[in-house]
């Protein structure tokens, strides 16, 4: 195959963002995004409650300094500084050009970008389009994408970069309507394939494919992950799905009430309620369960999400999908009874290295979006941000991997490399003797992570999960294919997401292991405070010869001095 | 039926799927393999397959990704009409069997068969290229990013429907066109251009709608209603089809295709006469040249049949015809002023 200039891995907000400005900045040069699904299939369309931009629409007083701060605030004061600066000053801007090229918003009535209060925020300022933001948001780049002609291959599954010492040579991925394995030479790759908190599996609210790929493909080759201990949950999942109810819910006026009827968030952060940031919601919610005043059911133990009280005309105007959700997957209607929720793992604050270029330690390699840990999210990321870090890094990414293409030799990969990728995907369609269903090991991967790297930590259950892990990824070798054909094996792909999701759990677990204070979502029971004077720093985890080695970086500091973070 | 709710309260039942498959590697022709599980009350019909999947056969072949209604991959054909998977309930589905407690899963039909339920989604992407289904901005490059349109939100209302569209095909395979007519443009395509051409951000409605007329375009479409019937999201497809079509005469004329004629020859027998002159409406759609040449044949089988429709003079107007149209005329005034208050941009 012809070299690339780019190849784009993944093609949610962040990848076609990418792929959109490399191409505006760059016209002659050869780009190509890859994507597991088709492009409008990608978990940015999950995305209900909205992006953040201090426009200034609802409330004339926010600024974009307000934003930093609720920002930095609310990511624990592990954010660094310059990044979320460069987050929170590009969001205006980029949020006007999402509006000028068709991207539909709700409106008020000044028919200016409509804007609604999220949580850890001191102004309205979530840009939304009714629950359907990140929907809307991914068909307009799509949309912008085709317009342009950007080349995409889709259903490619991404399986390993292709590396001549400390460069990428580009990438192998396979092609699943053939099952061949395909070598794709590029002189720059970018990876934006999401995030991993599916390893969490049935107690996470992810697509199923949100398997970390990405990440795990960098971490394989040698590229540092950071601070992937920071899992967010989500405060409000569905009992039995995980499936996610917006914070636009609560946002909206929805309350959270235990089986005593109380509104227990009076608790735990008096004055925003439920409007707290979502680890402090998640925890209180899982403090009231394991106190004994959730309810209780075959399918778990949950509390009450409340918006019986906002009436059906607001519910039906401006949360439809979540009553739609309801139906489907609780058979609740919230018009008429409380939605039964409990926290669900949601977003992975960790994820590649980055500087605030999108640059990785890796020559030509960069990432951008969940994908990526710059860090704007730090400990904990505040509702409306990710959709605003998907698409001010991926373009950031898009540019600076078109500016730098140039600065490259064109890779080649070699036949036998190919080969060998070819042969290690054989090799697990024919194990011999006593075999593992791959089925077994996703849950119990999930189970264990849930249990002993959940919202609340432990070194003993720390310790307990992180063996757990290593049980799962000895059995993992004997996992079978079964599906021997080479024509859209979702079976292959599905055990090949598997390793994917165990060599970045390994990755999780030693972070939370190694962290010894409580800081954003990270909770350890044996380390309840925040320790600033040991733990005031990123923590890197790269895999060298195999085994996996801790590091550390310092966090970028500016014009906020570390605080407590109360609300 | 009491034995029902026995059932419900035991809270399992056993279910059959019945899967077709078809892995173009090893089959010449598809086939249906059955699969019995025992499914809880709340199962859906895609956490069905993922545990058929998981434990029986892993070779059983489909689309899934968010599971949650959003993303549209899971869209195929459960007990012969197209939805999502993952927001089919099996219970429910029990009651729609045409063989008790055998649930039919088939794929999407009108696109490419891939294998099992995989269905080739590219001739969609295609056909939103070809109709250009982006919105190709008004507003100056220099002042991109710089400054918002400001919409009303009574615009904003105008396609807030039409973009709840996830492109799940469901439209695409119910739509009765297309299984006769692979190159017509498909419901989820039109809907989408009515949502672009009714943008005020949009600079290139024209060009979107003079492709729109052509053959395989808007004109094609002969309301049956099964996209709007099928709609994952509850779209109301068939009234943007219709406005496109509205629009279409409006800015182009009751001449101008064949497609815009024909609508105009009904509208125009159906006041006069309260019913249609069949003998002539071929004549008025498509002119004297084409019909000699293409319904000639046809002509004289029917007249040798003796079926054919009879000539104008002999079209007596319906009963009470001067009612009728009194009618007629105050709805074409009401839908002109509608359209004089909402679609003049």
């Amino acid at each position: 195959m012809k070299p690339f200039d780019i190849v784009i891995v993944g093609g949610g907000g962040a990848g076609l963002y990418a792929a959109m400005e490399a191409m505006k900045t760059n016209p002659s040069l050869n780009i190509a995004v890859l994507s597991k699904v088709y492009p409008n299939r990608s978990h940015t369309s999950a995305a209900q409650g909205g992006a953040n931009a201090a426009l200034g629409n609802t409330a004339k007083d926010d600024t974009i300094e307000m934003h930093i701060f609720d920002t930095i605030k609310g990511s624990d004061y592990l954010a660094d500084q310059d990044a979320v600066d460069v987050l929170c000053s590009e969001a205006p801007k980029i949020i006007r050009e999402l509006e000028n090229i068709g991207t539909p918003w709700s409106r008020l009535e000044d028919n200016t970008i409509a804007q609604r209060p999220f949580g850890g925020a001191g102004r309205p300022r979530c840009c939304y389009c009714a629950d359907k933001t990140g929907h809307t948001i991914l068909q307009t780049l799509y949309e912008q994408c085709l317009r342009k002609g950007v080349i995409f291959f889709n259903e490619y599954f991404a399986l390993k970069l292709s590396v001549n010492g400390s460069r990428s040579r580009g990438l192998l991925a396979m092609n699943m309507k053939t099952g061949k394995v395909e070598a794709f030479p590029a002189k720059t790759v970018i990876f934006a394939t999401g995030g991993y908190a599916k390893m969490y599996w049935n107690r996470s609210s992810n697509a199923a494919g949100n398997t970390g790929d990405g990440q795990a493909i960098a971490y394989r080759a040698g590229i540092p992950m950071k601070d992937m201990e920071f899992v967010q949950f989500h405060p409000t999942g569905l009992r039995k799905s995980g499936l996610l109810v917006t914070e636009g819910a609560r946002g909206e006026g929805g309350f959270l009430i235990n089986k005593d009827g109380e509104r227990f968030m009076a608790r735990y952060a008096k004055e925003k309620m439920e409007l707290g940031p979502r680890d402090l919601v998640s925890r209180s919610i899982e403090t009231e369960i394991l106190e004994g005043r959730g309810f209780d059911s075959p399918a778990g133990k949950y509390i009450h999400l409340d918006l019986t009280h906002l009436g059906a005309d607001l519910i039906k105007a401006r949360l439809p999908q979540i009553r739609e959700m309801s139906l489907n997957f609780e058979g609740v209607d919230p018009i008429e009874e409380p939605i039964p929720v409990r926290p669900t793992a949601h977003y992975s604050m960790g994820g590649i290295d980055t500087d605030n270029f999108g640059r990785t330690i890796m020559e030509g390699v960069y990432a951008a979006g969940e994908c990526a840990c710059v860090s704007v999210h730090g400990a904990n990321r505040l509702g409306g941000n990710s959709l605003l870090d998907i698409l001010v890094f991926g373009r950031i990414a898009g540019r600076t991997a078109a500016e730098e293409a140039g600065k490259f030799e064109p890779g080649t990969i070699s036949e036998a490399e190919l080969k060998d990728s070819v042969d290690d995907l054989r090799s697990r369609m024919q194990p011999s003797g006593h075999y593992e269903r791959y089925g077994a090991l996703r849950e119990e991967l999930g189970q264990t992570l849930a249990l002993n790297v959940g919202i609340f930590r432990e070194a003993s259950l720390v310790k307990k999960g992180i063996n757990d892990i290593s049980e799962l990824q000895d059995r993992f070798k004997k996992v079978r294919v079964f599906d021997s054909s080479d024509v859209f094996n979702t079976n292959l792909m599905q055990v090949l997401e598997l390793q994917n999701m165990l060599d970045l759990a390994e990755t999780v677990a030693a972070g939370a292991l190694a962290r010894e204070e409580s800081r954003g979502s990270h909770t350890r029971i044996d380390f309840p405070v925040r320790d600033d004077e040991k733990w005031h720093k990123h923590t890197l985890a790269t895999r060298i010869n195999g085994k996996i080695s801790a590091g550390e970086k310092p966090v970028t500091m500016g014009r906020y001095e570390l605080q407590e973070r109360t609300y | 039926m009491p034995e029902t709710i026995d059932q419900y309260q035991e809270g399992k039942r056993d279910v059959t799927f019945r899967v077709f498959r078809f892995n173009p590697q090893v089959d010449s022709k598809p086939y249906f393999d059955d699969y019995t599980i025992s499914a809880e009350r709340g199962i859906t019909v895609l956490r069905s397959l993922n545990y058929i999947k998981e434990h029986v056969d892993a070779s059983l072949s489909f689309r899934a990704f968010c599971q949650a209604g959003i993303c549209g991959s899971c869209g195929m054909r459960v007990n012969g009409i197209s939805k999502l998977a993952c927001t089919s309930q099996v219970w429910d589905e029990l009651d729609k069997c045409r063989e008790p407690g055998i649930i039919k899963v088939e794929p999407l039909r009108s696109l490419p068969m891939i294998k099992d339920l995989i269905v080739d989604m590219d001739p969609l992407v295609d056909k939103m290229k070809h109709y250009s289904n982006w919105i190709e901005t008004t507003m100056p490059l220099a002042e991109i990013g710089k400054k918002e349109f400001l919409v009303s939100e009574k615009e904003f209302h105008r396609y807030d429907k039409a973009t709840d569209c996830i492109l799940c095909a469901s439209c695409v395979s119910e739509c009765s066109i297309l299984r006769a007519n692979k190159e017509y443009v498909s419901p989820a395509v039109l809907l989408k251009s009515y949502r672009m051409n009714v943008d005020s951000r949009d600079g290139i409605h024209d060009v979107r709608l003079s492709e729109l007329v052509k053959d395989h375009g808007v004109w094609d479409c002969t309301h049956c209603y099964r996209c709007q019937e099928s709609c994952v999201k509850s779209i109301p497809i068939m009234e943007a089809i219709h406005a496109i079509r509205e629009d279409a005469i409006e800015c182009r004329g009751p001449k101008d295709t064949s497609g815009a004629k024909h609508a105009e020859a009904f509208m125009e027998d159906i006041e006069k006469k309260g019913k249609l002159v069949e003998a002539t409406l071929p004549i008025r759609t498509n002119g004297m040249v084409w019909t000699l040449r293409n319904l000639l044949p046809m002509a004289m089988k029917m007249i040798v049949k003796r079926r054919t429709p009879p000539p104008p003079p002999l079209v007596k107007s319906a009963k009470g015809i001067k009612v009728f149209r009194a009618m007629f005329r105050e709805m074409t005034e009401h839908v002109k002023q509608d359209h004089l208050k909402s679609h003049k941009k």
